[in-house]
């Protein structure tokens, strides 16, 4: 029995239907911060995000523990091997790739070259070749010492800060940002906090996108950003105009993001995670494999191997 | 239980915390089950807060003096928890984009089940439920970021119907939406009140939501209810001025005013000066932000001096793209842009701000100065100005938005109005020529953007306009040129008369004629030129 409403409904659709054609489909704008996440066929995405979390972080602390290059290098070959099974390409990776490993090696030839750093785990340093500059700067002539521990230590050095830094960039590629909330829940995080993961990479590309906005309409009134000098407080002053409207922003927004939560419940009791994520045999070795590495690392350091390593003969036939 | 008062509001009051004044008053009325309820009024006039005191945020988050009674089902919910109420009063606030919680469509229509702790399986097949409903389930394993506006609007739309509640409230849901999106939001809406939904909705664009026949309209002024009953009451009860209301009847009552006064439009423009005409030149622009989809396909186009120019067309048409190349915060991919005569990849943005300003769409994505005359400084400042002629820039253009006595205000205390007018200034200080605007009357009701757009086309100092729209009759008012796009080209480029009278064009384009239209196209033959509602009358 079609009341007044309904005939009223299919007036407006038809005349809606008679008029309009299917839009075209929406073309996807770039953005500042954009997912880097896909879905690929690789050994991370094998295991559960919860497993390799806490892999990571056996990793993580495993070699943090050490500076000798020979326990040093298994750690980088077992990041090499993530990294060539991630399936992320190299068009993907190379812009953050060649920065962060850039940055270390840079830091690497730093110590070399000034011996710097190395200063706490080595006392003595055994001479290969002093490279003295044909010239003097101010009556100084630069001189450069190469000894057996800088090139170890530097090596060292670089190894060590590779293989964390390889295993870190992977994780925004390959870690599912749909599944951080649950992951962390997982791991024991409360639901609040576990959710406020979520919550965060919900935001980040809206923030990302309202920083755009303001960059291009303070663009718009002749400000330049590549033009901003003078000391630490004076630069940061100068970026007002960037921040301040991005905070307001964020301030407003907040407010809303805020009332729509407590408008769908949030928080009032114990939250069901619409996604599951259970826990395999691959799984459990991966963890057991993680803890065991962490397990050995501690006893080596406990019988004393581990520190910062030279070989022996290597000094022994300089000394010839 | 048809028939039964589902809400009721005995003379509520609310005052906020910090403010002196009571932000709504001696509100009265209930509300049926399967109605259509519309709230109108202009900007700050309390509907938000209404709303607030209905969904239960007054006085649960919102802190201040609440007096008078809200029943829900006759009972008074003062000491339900939200959770209760919102199983029951389901919100959708003005900004999807704020209000949309998960990544991805699936998680976000299921935030609110999950959150009350429902099994897996009844969260599924509910959420499939909801999407459904809306005719969007292809949506529920998207990212929601990258939804369109009016996909964004229904996925929120789902997030709470997925809770199953028997009154919607739904606050200035068209405000970002092009025509097509806004009547597709309109239809569910009204399908949704006919499976027996109560829908209240909070919206500026009233001629837009007559068409849905609402049951009831409350018009608010200044707190307080001034109209409350059926929507042709509503028609007599206001004035032609604060409510859009369909062309015709405007047209009707308008006959008993003396017609309206002639915009005197960019007044500093004096053509025939030997001055050059053209100020601006596309020359086969394409553009793309990835290699596969082009944005912008071979742009041919000059703006000369006493141009103002609407570019329409429908959300993601490439109306935004095509004017970042104006302003060289984008460079072509192929071809040039030239700003008198300087290519754009020559020159830096800062360069070109001389010549062209560009205001952006919210003014709070630029406001950050202490005081609104250091605001009005920054940009001359930045060009290089003396600090004499610095001074003499800012009086100027705080005259001509008549803002002098806020001077010393922060930007960011005062009204959104104001605050546009600011961001306007800002521009005018820095002596461009050639005034851009995005989506001027976005979020703004219709008095407010009607003597906005009326003011800043008799201010002198610009040589041309341009404002970037989808609404027709904005278009069809205020520019004596109309550049129609569709897919990243130009569609139509000419007088208002010639663009806007092609309706299959502007269908493909996915744009609707609007009442105003076609009130204009009946008197085609007596017309040289589109007019207003309210001049048409004296035709």
């Amino acid at each position: 029995m079609p009341s007044k409403r309904s005939r009223a409904a299919d007036r407006h659709l038809t005349w809606v239907r008679g008029r309009i054609r299917p839009l075209t489909p929406l073309k996807r704008k770039p953005m500042l911060v954009s997912w880097r996440y896909r879905d690929r066929k690789s050994l991370i995405q094998w295991f559960d995000p919860r497993a390799w979390l806490i892999f990571y972080g056996c990793f993580l602390a495993t070699t943090l523990f050490f500076w000798d290059v020979r326990f040093l290098a298994p750690l980088m070959v077992i990041s090499l091997i993530v990294l060539f099974t991630s399936g992320v390409t190299w068009r993907e990776i190379r812009r953050a790739f060649l920065f962060i490993i850039g940055f270390v090696f840079f830091f690497a030839i730093l110590t070399f070259l000034t011996g710097r750093g190395g200063v706490e785990v080595y006392e003595q340093e055994h001479l290969v070749r002093k490279l003295a500059a044909p010239f003097t700067i101010f009556g100084w002539r630069p001189t450069l010492k190469v000894t057996v521990e800088r090139i170890f230590f530097a090596g060292s050095q670089f190894v060590r800060v590779f293989s964390i830094a390889v295993m870190t960039i992977l994780i925004p590629y390959t870690l599912n940002p749909a599944l951080y909330g649950v992951t962390f829940k997982g791991l024991g995080l409360p639901d609040k906090i576990a959710y406020a993961m979520d919550l965060t990479m919900r935001f980040i590309p809206t923030f990302g996108r309202d920083f755009q906005l303001t960059m291009d309409a303070q663009k718009a009134r002749g400000y330049e950003l590549e033009k901003i000098e003078g000391g630490l407080i004076a630069q940061v002053r100068k970026l007002g105009p960037i921040i301040v409207p991005v905070t307001i922003h964020a301030i407003i927004s907040s407010e809303d993001i805020i009332d729509a939560m407590d408008l769908r419940a949030f928080g009032v009791g114990p939250r069901t995670w619409l996604q599951e994520l259970h826990y395999q045999t691959k799984d459990k070795i991966l963890i057991g494999f993680g803890v065991f590495m962490l397990v050995t690392a501690v006893v080596i350091l406990f019988l004393g191997y581990g520190d910062f390593w030279v070989p022996e003969a290597l000094i022994q036939s300089l000394a010839k | 239980m048809s028939g039964e008062d589902l809400l009721e509001l005995k003379d509520v009051a609310f005052r906020y915390r910090d403010r002196e004044e009571q932000a709504i008053r001696q509100i009265s009325f209930s509300v049926e089950e399967g109605e259509v309820f519309l709230i109108a009024g202009a900007s700050g006039c309390g509907k938000t807060t209404l709303i607030r005191t209905i969904n239960g945020l007054i006085p649960r988050s919102y802190k201040g003096e609440l007096s008078g009674e809200v029943l829900l089902y006759g009972e008074n919910p003062q000491d339900w928890p939200l959770s209760k109420i919102s199983q029951r009063v389901a919100t959708v606030l003005q900004d999807p984009e704020r209000q949309i919680l998960g990544t991805k469509v699936l998680n976000e229509v299921a935030f609110g089940l999950e959150n009350l702790g429902r099994p897996r399986d009844e969260i599924y097949a509910r959420v499939d439920q909801a999407l459904k409903q809306l005719g969007i389930l292809h949506l529920r394993e998207r990212e929601t970021f990258n939804l369109s506006g009016g996909e964004k609007q229904k996925v929120a739309l789902a997030g709470v119907l997925a809770m199953e509640p028997s009154i919607l409230l739904l606050d200035e849901p068209l405000a970002s939406l092009d025509p097509v999106s806004a009547q597709d939001t309109l239809t569910a809406v009204r399908e949704l009140a006919d499976q027996g939904m109560t829908v209240l909705m909070v919206e500026h664009r009233v001629e837009d939501v007559l068409g849905i026949d609402p049951d009831r309209v409350l018009f608010m002024h200044d707190g307080e209810i001034r109209y409350l009953g059926n929507p042709e009451g509503l028609i007599k009860a206001v004035n032609y001025h604060e409510v859009k209301l369909p062309a015709e009847m405007i047209i009707e009552r308008a006959k008993q005013n003396p017609p309206p006064s002639e915009l005197e439009i960019l007044p500093g423009v004096t053509l025939d000066d030997g001055k050059p005409e053209s100020l601006v030149r596309f020359q086969g622009v394409d553009f793309s932000y990835e290699k596969e989809t082009e944005v912008l396909h071979n742009i041919e186009l000059t703006i000369d001096r006493g141009d103002v120019i609407a570019v329409l067309g429908p959300n993601g048409a490439g109306k935004t793209t095509f004017v970042k190349h104006a302003i060289g915060l984008l460079e072509p991919a192929s071809g040039d842009v030239f700003i008198e005569g300087v290519n754009t990849k020559k020159a830096s943005v800062a360069e070109i701000a001389g010549t062209l300003g560009y205001v952006f769409q919210s003014p709070s994505h630029m406001l950050f100065a202490p005081t609104v005359y250091k605001e009005l400084s920054f940009g001359p400042k930045n060009l290089g100005h003396s600090p004499e002629e610095i001074e003499k820039e800012v009086k100027e253009a705080l005259e001509i938005v008549n803002l002098e006595a806020k001077e010393d205000d922060p930007p960011l205390s005062l009204s959104f109005g104001q605050q546009k007018r600011v961001s306007i200034a800002s521009i005018l200080a820095m002596r461009s020529r050639i005034l851009v605007m995005d989506e001027p009357n976005a979020g703004q009701d219709y008095e407010n953007y009607m003597n906005f757009m009326d003011s800043i086309l008799q201010m002198p100092g610009f040589e041309s306009i341009l404002f970037v729209t989808h609404d027709v009759d904005l278009a069809l008012i205020y520019a004596n040129r109309v550049i129609l796009m569709a897919d990243g080209s130009i569609q139509a480029d000419g007088p208002p008369r010639d663009v806007l009278s092609d309706l299959d064009l502007l269908r493909s384009c996915n744009l609707i004629p609007t009442s105003l239209l076609t009130a204009n196209l009946e008197r085609f033959e007596k017309l040289d030129r589109f007019q207003r509602a309210e001049a048409l009358a004296h035709v």
